[in-house]
């Protein structure tokens, strides 16, 4: 009498298991009693007919135990209480591994809070604009012999052109920068080193409000310029600006101020404290075009919703007619030919929310999109260390507290409130550790400033959207830190709990130990990218530039003395603290005049060759301290030599001229009648850098002549003070417009470098920090094994190990994780040096010993963190570890 | 107070229960359905139904008493809770007063 085999495996397989047994038996009885009333077929058929009523879907789900006896809402407000009370006992009670994660977490929390502050500043730039997005600069690519010498700027007229031929660009604007110049209003002068000149439309494009005055009709006239708020202030005190007519220069070109404008905000890739009109400045002699006089920045404001690149594929046609012809006129080549010799020439459009972090590097102001990524990289690394830090020692806490999860659970707490207990404490750290982060912030931000030169502020902080999204984050951080450790802990078995057997199990362990290999990968690679870094920067520092830049005074504005330059430098040269003194305007480092020229050799004219060119008087070479490889300097005693020139090895080498130079000779230039202007080469001087290190030294050619614009001044005086003050007096006994000002050339070239130091200072600090919290992790961490292994440990030294060996034994774990980290992080961090170093021409390799010296360093940090608990742990009389057994 | 709303098919199984007293479980609550209602139903919703009434916090059951014909297995027997025979209760007064408002004519007529 059993019913039929399939359907009672049907029944098995299928019917829930909570009620299985019941409904089996239940069924086997009924298919007995149907039997005996029906027979067979009946009860077969019955039974068949019951066992699909229990199954899915139509059998109904008997609830677990657990869930059956309703709980009282899991968020009731008497449990949310009791979790934050608890919370703050558990917390307080344990002092040390609370602060460890909360001053770990501050900090991760402050850099991200920092770091958000300058990418955010950083991609801020020029958004100010309200038409931002519709602004677009024209940039030119120009390559010639080989070199790029392209920029950001283009000729005067190609605005004018542009704007004629394109009826999608609806305005067009040109910034001229203007160098310094003295502006002086009565007895008032400035030297304005923000001086711009602009296009009557400028206030069309950009969006820089006037506090008086008409921006329609601002700069529309000749000799008009509109002031800043600051400029204003400084000029005219609280008198009203407007009207009052401003002097330009030596000779006192009167400029009438028709506006007062906000002051350009700080994130604005353009600066100016005055703003004068290019209206009636443009040349209408010589060859106004695209290629000739590269002076203006040029600005198209496009319609609304167009894309750019529509125009940009339209210009190029343009631009080889204008700058083709221009070519043809210049260099008496086809642009075809002038093609053929593997140059280039053209232009390109740069939307102007691109300019501050696109561009390539035109000064230690501009940005770099590449040390954007970089930042917030290390920002997501630290938070991510601080959380690891933060998981890390939850866990290992964790056994601490199982017999208080296991009393909690045999008072009934379910596996739910556990975790949501857990999550709260986490959270509520995390909270302790934002505002302790914040205080961290408001004390850093000003050191942060001077170090990213920035005038960042904590205002942008308390916009409700930052608000929320910092308490969001941080509570979003405290719920992903505390979660592996809610579920860990709330997992344990209440019996094996109380009995005292819960260790970490061999599966956390690997967990932890992944954690620590990543926190000291990161380490080990911000370490190894701090020295190379340092080298580099060091390595360019101490480069031999060619020049002896020690004790060179470089007086400025020299030739405000106008023909008093010359009497003013024999005038000091002869005080005997002066070695010598050259007047120039050109100084081998930092701003200063830069001039191109094609120079070709007599014997192959149509091979040019370009170069930059300096105008120097007989002193300039001695003065620096340049070396004259052959030949000889120029000298008043020789009267031919206002026809001679040097030229340094490289242009040496470039006109292929390897073998005896001297006494060549080269066209430096086509007179107006087409006379070609022969030099003879007197001497070579040997290569000096005379831009950045960053870039390869070019070819120079220097010619006799008077340049004016600073005078060099080689001392050889202790009392520099004295000296300066000296100097100061004769330059005011000629009464120039122009105050006193002076720099030292070793002060200039490290200016140079600011922004490589700036990177250097941001990495050191940020590996600093970053080896900090993964210390106070691994201490942490130390803390824990050391107090699993109490026995294990007086077991030991009863059985007669020495302090040195359970020291070891503590130790040998952390250094296996380090060393991994080492292997894992060096290729990686050798692979992104490598990128950073492809910026530089000059640049110092990535040596074997670096990678040591970060792994020493990791090693050396870790074995100093981990012993201080491994020798307590082993000096602990074993006598006091075994007694509680 | 509230009522928890009780179906008709409940009220009766209920009502099984509560006359098996102690000794209802799936199969004897069917069969005295069976026997007392003629209603046969299939044992998936007797067995339903006696969940339901559980969750609800009518019967309470137990485990117990696993016979030779089912094979060893454990029977879940159910036995009406205070609240249940509450209800019950309830129900039977307000079906008395309802009873009592009827005028005496109305079921003479149609019934005839």
């Amino acid at each position: 009498m059993k019913p039929p085999r399939f359907a009672h495996w049907l029944l098995t397989r299928l019917h829930p298991e909570e009620t299985l047994e019941e409904v089996e038996g239940d069924l086997d009885e009924l298919y007995t009693y149907w039997y005996e009333r029906a027979g067979r077929t009946q009860a077969t058929l019955r039974y068949l007919l019951n066992v699909v009523s229990v199954l899915p879907p139509f059998v109904r789900r008997r609830k677990r135990q657990e869930d059956y006896y309703q709980t009282p809402s899991i968020l009731q407000p008497t449990m949310i209480r009791n979790y934050l009370k608890i919370a703050l006992r558990n917390l307080k009670r344990q002092k040390v591994s609370t602060s460890i994660n909360v001053v770990g977490l501050a900090i991760g929390l402050a850099t991200c809070i920092l770091i958000m502050l300058y990418v955010q500043d950083e991609l801020s730039y020029d958004r100010y604009n309200d038409k931002a997005d519709r602004i677009v600069r024209v940039g030119l690519k120009l390559q010639m012999n080989g070199k790029d010498v392209g920029g950001y700027s283009l000729g005067q007229n190609a605005a004018r052109d542009l704007k004629q031929e394109f009826p999608e660009v609806l305005k067009v604007t040109r910034i001229k920068g203007q160098g310094g110049e003295f502006v002086s209003y009565g007895t008032t002068s400035f030297r304005q080193d923000n001086l711009l000149l602009a296009d009557s439309t400028f206030f069309e494009v950009f969006t820089i409000p006037f506090l008086k005055g008409n921006p329609k009709r601002a700069l529309t006239e000749p000799n008009t310029v509109v002031l800043t708020e600051e400029t204003a202030r400084k000029y005219f005190g609280n008198q009203d600006p407007i009207g009052k007519v401003l002097s330009f220069g030596n000779d006192k070109r009167p400029y009438r101020i028709t506006g007062v404008v906000r002051n350009v905000p700080t994130n604005s890739h353009f600066k100016f404290d005055m703003l004068a009109t290019l209206v009636g400045q443009d040349q209408t002699i010589d060859w106004p075009g695209w290629l000739y006089s590269i002076d203006y920045q040029t600005y198209l404001l496009l319609p609304e919703h167009y894309d750019y690149r529509q125009l940009a594929a339209k210009i190029p046609q343009l631009a080889e007619k204008q700058m083709g012809s221009e070519i043809q006129q210049f260099l008496k080549l086809t642009p075809k030919q002038f093609r053929e010799k593997g140059d280039d020439f053209g232009v390109f459009l740069q939307p102007l929310t691109d300019i501050h972090l696109y561009s390539r590097a035109e000064s230690s102001q501009s940005g770099n999109i590449m040390y954007v990524y970089v930042l917030t990289a290390i920002a997501a690394f630290m938070l991510l260390i601080a959380c690891v830090n933060f998981m890390n020692l939850a866990t290992a806490t964790a056994v601490r507290r199982s017999r208080e999860v296991g009393v909690r659970k045999v008072l009934g707490s379910v596996k739910g409130q556990l975790q949501q207990q857990f999550l709260i404490e986490s959270v509520l750290l995390a909270m302790v550790a934002l505002i302790v982060g914040l205080l961290v912030v408001s004390l850093a931000l000003p050191f942060f400033n001077q170090l990213t030169g920035k005038t960042l502020s904590m205002n942008l902080l308390i916009k409700p959207l930052m608000a929320t999204g910092l308490v969001a984050g941080t509570v979003l951080v405290g719920l992903l830190a505390g979660s592996y450790p809610a579920f860990y802990l709330s997992s344990f078995k209440p019996v094996f709990v109380l009995k005292g057997r819960v260790t970490a199990g061999r599966g956390s362990f690997n967990l932890r130990s992944g954690l620590v290999v990543f926190q000291f990968f990161i380490t080990i690679s911000l370490i190894i990218a701090t020295v190379t870094a340092d080298r580099q920067l060091r390595y360019m520092q101490a480069q031999k530039v060619g020049f002896d830049r020690e004790q060179v005074l470089v007086i400025h504005d020299t030739h405000m003395l106008r023909n008093n330059e010359t009497v003013f430098r024999d005038k000091i040269i002869r005080s005997p603290q002066v070695v010598t003194g050259s007047i120039s305007g050109q100084v081998p480092v930092g701003r200063t005049n830069m001039d191109n020229t094609t120079v070709r050799t007599k014997e192959d004219p149509d091979q040019g060759v370009m170069t930059r060119f300096y105008f120097v008087d007989p002193e300039y070479i001695p003065t620096l301290g340049m070396r004259m490889v052959q030949g000889r300097n120029f000298s008043k005693s020789f009267p031919t030599d206002a026809s001679a020139v040097i030229l340094n090895e490289t242009a040496v080498r470039a006109l292929g001229w390897q073998k005896n130079p001297i006494g060549r000779e080269l066209i430096g230039h086509t007179d107006d009648n087409g006379v070609n202007i022969m030099y003879r080469v007197v001497g070579v001087v040997s290569d000096f850098h005379f831009e950045s290190l960053r870039q390869k030294i070019g070819p120079l050619a220097m010619f006799l002549g008077r340049n004016s614009g600073n005078i060099l001044v080689k001392t050889r005086t202790d009392k520099l003070p004295e000296f300066l003050a000296s100097l100061k007096q004769q330059w005011e006994s000629f009464a120039p417009t122009a105050p006193f000002s002076y720099s030292f050339l070793d002060d200039r070239f490290e200016q140079v470098y600011v922004s490589e130091q700036k990177i250097e200072q941001i990495l050191t600090l940020f590996s600093s920090l970053t080896i900090f919290i993964a210390c106070l992790g691994l201490f942490g961490l130390a803390t824990y094994t050391a107090e699993q292994r109490t026995k294990e440990i007086g077991v030991r030294k009863v059985l007669g190990a020495s302090v040195g060996s359970v020291v070891a034994l503590l130790s040998k774990d952390f250094l296996k994780l380090v060393l991994i980290a080492l292997v894992l992080a060096s290729p990686i961090a050798w692979w992104g040096m490598n990128q950073w170093l492809k910026e530089f021409a000059y640049k110092v390799t990535i040596d074997w010993w670096i990678f040591a010296l970060a792994g020493l360093l990791a090693i050396g940090i870790a074995l100093l963190t981990v012993s201080f608990q491994s020798i307590k742990a082993a000096l602990v009389n074993p006598v006091k570890s075994l007694r509680s057994e | 107070m509230r009522r928890t709303y009780l179906g008709e098919f409940e009220e009766v199984v209920l009502l099984m229960v509560a006359i098996l007293d102690g000794e209802g479980y799936g199969v004897t609550v069917s069969q005295a359905l069976e026997e007392h209602t003629g209603r046969i139903v299939t044992f998936g919703t007797v067995h339903n139904t006696l969940i339901r009434l559980e969750e609800k916090g009518f019967v309470t059951s137990e485990l117990g008493g696993g016979t030779a014909e089912r094979g060893g297995r454990r029977k879940r027997l159910f036995r009406v809770t205070a609240l249940g025979s509450r209800a019950l209760q309830e129900i039977q007064q307000l079906r008395q007063e309802l009873w009592q408002l009827i005028p005496p004519k109305t079921l003479q007529l149609s019934g005839s």
